[in-house]
């Protein structure tokens, strides 16, 4: 019984961080219909900031506020300066942008940090172990899944119950009719880029302590993010969600019962959604 | 011309030549350096181990400046192969060809290795391996042109199964990444831990680059080993020993390492204390020469050498007392030749070539992370210490006596 | 371009090939090879990029299959190196095959990602058969054979090189006849608009199908001219990476215009040779040449050229 309950924190506690990568790329799809490549390298930002944030104010409660949006804002910055200019063409240069520029960003952390991984320990209260059902279980994993639960209910009710939310939306649904209708469509895109990068950031900071921050955890992850977006649905907040549950639950118990296979299965159904269901489980049908 | 004037030229001509022969000569040695090619992953992934290798080779540079071999300055010649293998190949050959390297090393992935190495017949060039240990290489990938000086996978699961075989614990569980290295040297392990007479309960390969070990730890507590094995690379390793510590299975399962890499100990810190390993060069090795050579390398690079910084040194220190007894850096056959059988006082102890497979015989260390006040991190303690012909597979195989 | 400015710099680029070999150093002949037979590899890859609309992100799965095809076939029975070209192109041509059928039942995001699946698959498969395929390690000393049985021996670099270069010209025309043909012409519609193709009553399956696996082959045949070359297969070369790679030097380029992804590649190899000799960070400046090729060139170099020409006209 213990094991099934350690089992299932695995599982929830995977899909949080899965969540928090994957929902920002699905966000950005759906809303810029662009192909974030560049998606997991601010993954890795979030994790190389919050190193340098809690190494120099020994601050992690600190860090883990003041990391996400600094990560957005490199994320705008770079959207206002490269990819606003070229909305207008064929989604392949949108697409080859981001794959440029997770290459400079990726080579500047080389740069900055030197190729060695850096180590985030956690805060004191989230270090340690508590008993669940008579195992240990570690207290950082339990906050994992409480982080994730409040970032998807606080985005969800951003995008439901806000109006600067139902003005995103709009965009997505049809962007030159929101732009008739007012809204200044170039800035939504910034600021939409912009989030969600913060949320790949918050990803990543909050996975720094439990996986340490390295060169490549961007590339690592990115696949994961792309299998979780397209078994939830390519611009569906909520698909993100249910993808990030199916594919952790999915790699929990597949490294447990079949880890060398968990991952060609992991594609098999990739496959098997985007051929005979392309829209994922709670996308829009194009 | 005439004759008088022939002669003024001449005269002159003359003792010019004199006086300018000493300078000519001198900037000849000078054009005249011996090359080393190091195609290094630099960038990447893997790129904390390339710049190992490239340490090293800048303190080694340093040391031999004054004296050079045989009289010539030595030149290094980084590039950077990120970690490819097809990059590699293209490197090494630009080494060779434009550069005129003779002696390729610094070589991170075993990939590399097997492409690179594969090609030096071809171009009459000598590969030193001071950080590949996949056992094919002086196995069945044999070629006369390949030497390695480093300990290989075999030998480093070699020493620590001869530690366990008498050590207390007898349930093992195995955790390899699913990759060459990583099947091959549990493969290896369990065979020796079951020719100990002991258990393996459990194996399993986890993909290369697995972020979660979640589940890995589940099973291996379930399946209450005292002992688990662990050949993950470098990254993996680390985030394996963060979580496993994290999920305080470490105290009730020793974790037992292949390689046990001073990265490792300075990115997981204290959670890894009590983990015993195989070590190539641990830098705590307490002879007059390594206890030098830490103090020059910490002096220039601000870190403590780990093991491919240590072997690497070792290396070219060899392969420079190898040429010396040639006595020429462009027959490759006589340095070859040179190289078969001799003997080298390393840092970490004595070293000797065997001829049949170009493996280097050297001592095996089994080692465990302790805390030191004296380091700003967790420091390799040596356990045990075997003799090399303990530690050494049959010549160009990957097995045991 | 009047006809007979593309005729002339034609016929001078074929004489710089076949005269190049005598002027270079050793070593630059064998990054010529190299960039010969990526040129390859990317112009296959525009093939369905360029003239049908198809954006791939696992097109590299096909450069490996090629080249683990040509060094299997190598090293076990050592035939001459036609036979090996044939083994591996027809290797990633099958495979090609249903994984095409499958993919190119999606269209658009959803394609590339398929592509991206099915290659990570493969690469997957790659990276575990070890007792095939050597796995991580990869297959190294794959021999150079002779030309025909009983023929001259490529193991010289300039008789490869030959054969190289022989073969990219070759494929260049006949990919070339290729896009002009009715078929040709008909995948250009699909990329145009593929909703009108359909509507005026024609499939447009068979076609994305068809021109999906021939790009296979001739990717499959780049990746086999690189074994022997290299003298090994390994399963980097079909990671998505590489696929990324390969879509880069497209654009670099000038996508749709067949020379031009045989030109980007060879720029992109260069420049990434060149910067890897005096920073280990080239990845920052190949990125940011790349974005602002994106940005400000997005005909790619053959485009800027032909702007040029047309500008001096």
């Amino acid at each position: 019984m213990a094991f099934v309950a350690e089992q299932l924190l695995n599982a929830l506690a995977l899909a949080a961080l899965l969540f928090l990568v994957s929902a920002g790329l699905s966000l950005v799809f759906g809303i810029l219909r662009v192909v974030n490549f560049a998606h997991g390298v601010f993954y890795m930002l979030g994790a190389y900031f919050a190193f340098t944030a809690v190494t120099v104010s020994g601050q992690f409660w600190l860090s883990l506020l003041l990391v996400p949006p600094v990560v957005g804002i490199v994320g705008a910055l770079l959207e206002a300066s490269t990819l606003r200019f070229i909305y207008r063409r064929p989604p392949i240069y949108q697409l080859l942008l981001t794959f440029g520029l997770a290459l400079i960003l990726e080579e500047s952390v080389h740069v900055l940090y030197g190729p060695t991984a850096k180590g985030v320990d956690p805060p004191a209260l989230l270090q340690g172990s508590v008993q669940v059902l008579g195992a240990a279980y570690p207290r950082y994993r339990l906050f994992l899944v409480v982080l994730g639960v409040a970032v998807g209910v606080a985005v969800w009710l951003f995008l439901t119950r806000t109006r600067a939310g139902l003005v995103v939306r709009a965009v997505a649904q049809n962007s030159e009719m929101a732009d008739c209708l007012g809204a200044d469509v170039p800035r939504v895109r910034t600021l939409v880029f912009g989030a969600a990068c913060a949320l790949a950031g918050l990803g990543g900071a909050a996975a720094a302590p439990m996986t340490t921050a390295y060169l490549g955890m961007g590339v690592g992850v990115i696949v994961d993010a792309f299998v979780v977006v397209v078994i939830g649905g390519l611009g569906s907040f909520g698909g993100s969600m249910a993808g990030s549950l199916i594919v952790g639950a999915a790699q929990t118990w597949g490294a447990f019962y079949l880890p060398e296979t968990a991952m060609v299965i992991m594609y098999a159904v990739m496959g098997g959604i985007l051929i005979f269901r392309p829209w994922g489980l709670f996308g829009q049908e194009e | 011309m005439r004759r008088r004037e022939f002669l003024k030229v001449a005269a002159t001509g003359g003792l010019g030549a004199s006086l300018g022969v000493p300078v000519y000569l001198r900037q000849a040695w000078a054009q005249n350096p011996i090359k080393i090619g190091m195609p290094a992953a630099l960038s990447g992934g893997n790129a904390q181990y390339g710049i190992q290798a490239k340490r090293a080779a800048e303190l080694f540079a340093k040391d031999i400046k004054a004296k050079g071999i045989l009289g010539r300055p030595v030149e290094f010649i980084y590039e950077d192969t990120a970690g490819d293998p097809a990059t590699a190949v293209r490197k090494a050959q630009k080494l060779v060809e434009k550069d005129g390297v003779k002696f390729l090393t610094g070589v991170v992935l075993s990939s590399e290795a097997l492409a690179v190495s594969a090609k030096c017949p071809e171009w009459k060039v000598i590969f030193m391996s001071t950080i590949n240990g996949a056992g094919a290489l002086t196995a069945k990938s044999f070629n006369r042109y390949f030497f390695r000086v480093n300990t290989s996978g075999p030998m480093g699961a070699r020493a620590i199964s001869l530690y366990l075989a008498e050590a207390p614990l007898k349930r093992f569980f195995a955790l390899g990444s699913d990759y060459a290295w990583g099947r091959d040297s549990v493969m290896s392990f369990e065979s020796q831990i079951t020719a100990a007479k002991k258990e393996v309960v459990g194996k399993d390969f986890p993909p290369v680059g697995t972020k979660d070990f979640a589940s890995y730890i589940a099973k291996v507590r379930q399946s209450r080993a005292q002992g688990c094995y662990l050949a993950l690379p470098g990254q993996d390793a680390t985030i394996f020993l963060k979580q496993a510590h994290q999920f305080g299975i470490t105290r009730e399962v020793k974790p037992i390492m292949e390689i046990v890499e001073l990265e490792n100990m300075k990115t997981v810190g204290e959670a890894m204390v009590g983990t015993i390993g195989s070590s190539r060069y641990p830098f705590t090795v307490d002879t007059p020469k390594n206890r030098d050579f830490v103090k020059r390398f910490h002096d220039m690079h601000g870190t403590y050498p780990d093991m491919f910084d240590g072997e690497t040194y070792e290396g070219l220190e060899w392969l420079a007392q190898v040429i010396q007894k040639a006595d020429t850096a462009e027959d490759v056959d006589k340095v070859i030749e040179a190289w078969e059988g001799s003997s080298y006082e390393g840092l970490e102890g004595p070293f000797l070539m065997r001829k049949c497979d170009h493996q280097a015989v050297q001592l095996g260390f089994v080692v465990e992370v302790v805390k030191d006040p004296k380091y700003p991190h967790p420091v390799p303690k040596i356990l045990a210490t075997y003799p090399g012909d303990k530690v050494t597979p049959k010549c160009r195989t990957e097995e045991f006596a | 371009m009047t006809l007979a400015r593309t005729r002339a710099l034609a016929l001078a680029a074929l004489a710089a090939l076949a005269l190049l070999p005598w002027v270079l150093a050793r070593h630059q002949l064998s990054i010529l090879v190299d960039l010969l037979i990526f040129g390859l590899f990317a112009m296959s890859l525009d093939l369905i990029m360029g003239y049908t609309g198809m954006v791939s992100f696992g097109h590299a799965a096909y450069f490996g299959l090629g080249a683990y095809g040509s060094a299997l076939v190598l090293i076990h029975f050592e035939p001459p190196i036609p036979v090996a070209l044939l083994a591996g192109a027809l290797l990633a041509g099958v495979v090609a095959a249903p994984v095409g059928w499958f993919s190119t039942r999606a269209t658009g995001i959803y394609f590339a990602m398929l592509t991206l699946a099915f290659a990570q698959l493969l690469y997957t498969v790659a990276y575990k058969w070890r007792d095939l395929t050597g796995g991580s390690d990869g297959i190294a000393g794959v021999p150079k054979t002779t030309l025909f049985w009983g023929g001259p021996s490529l193991a010289e670099r300039r008789t490869f090189y030959y054969l190289v270069a022989v073969i990219v010209v070759l494929s260049l025309l006949a990919c070339h006849a290729l896009v002009r043909s009715p078929f040709g012409r008909a995948l250009q519609a699909i990329r145009e608009n593929e909703h009108r193709f359909v509507s005026l009553g024609r499939d447009s399956r068979p076609f994305k199908l068809v021109v999906f696996v021939i790009a296979a082959a001739f990717a499959g045949l780049a990746g086999a001219l690189f074994a022997p070359f290299r003298g090994f297969a390994s399963p980097e070369v079909m990671f998505w990476v590489l696929s990324g790679q390969g879509l880069m030097m497209v654009i670099t380029g000038g996508i749709g215009t067949l020379v031009g992804p045989l030109i980007g590649a060879m720029v992109f190899l260069l420049v990434q040779e060149i910067l890897s000799s005096y920073t280990e960070h080239w990845m920052i400046f190949t990125g940011a040449v790349f974005v602002l090729i994106v940005i400000f060139l997005p005909g790619g170099v053959v485009g800027a050229a032909r702007r040029w020409f047309e500008a001096r006209a």
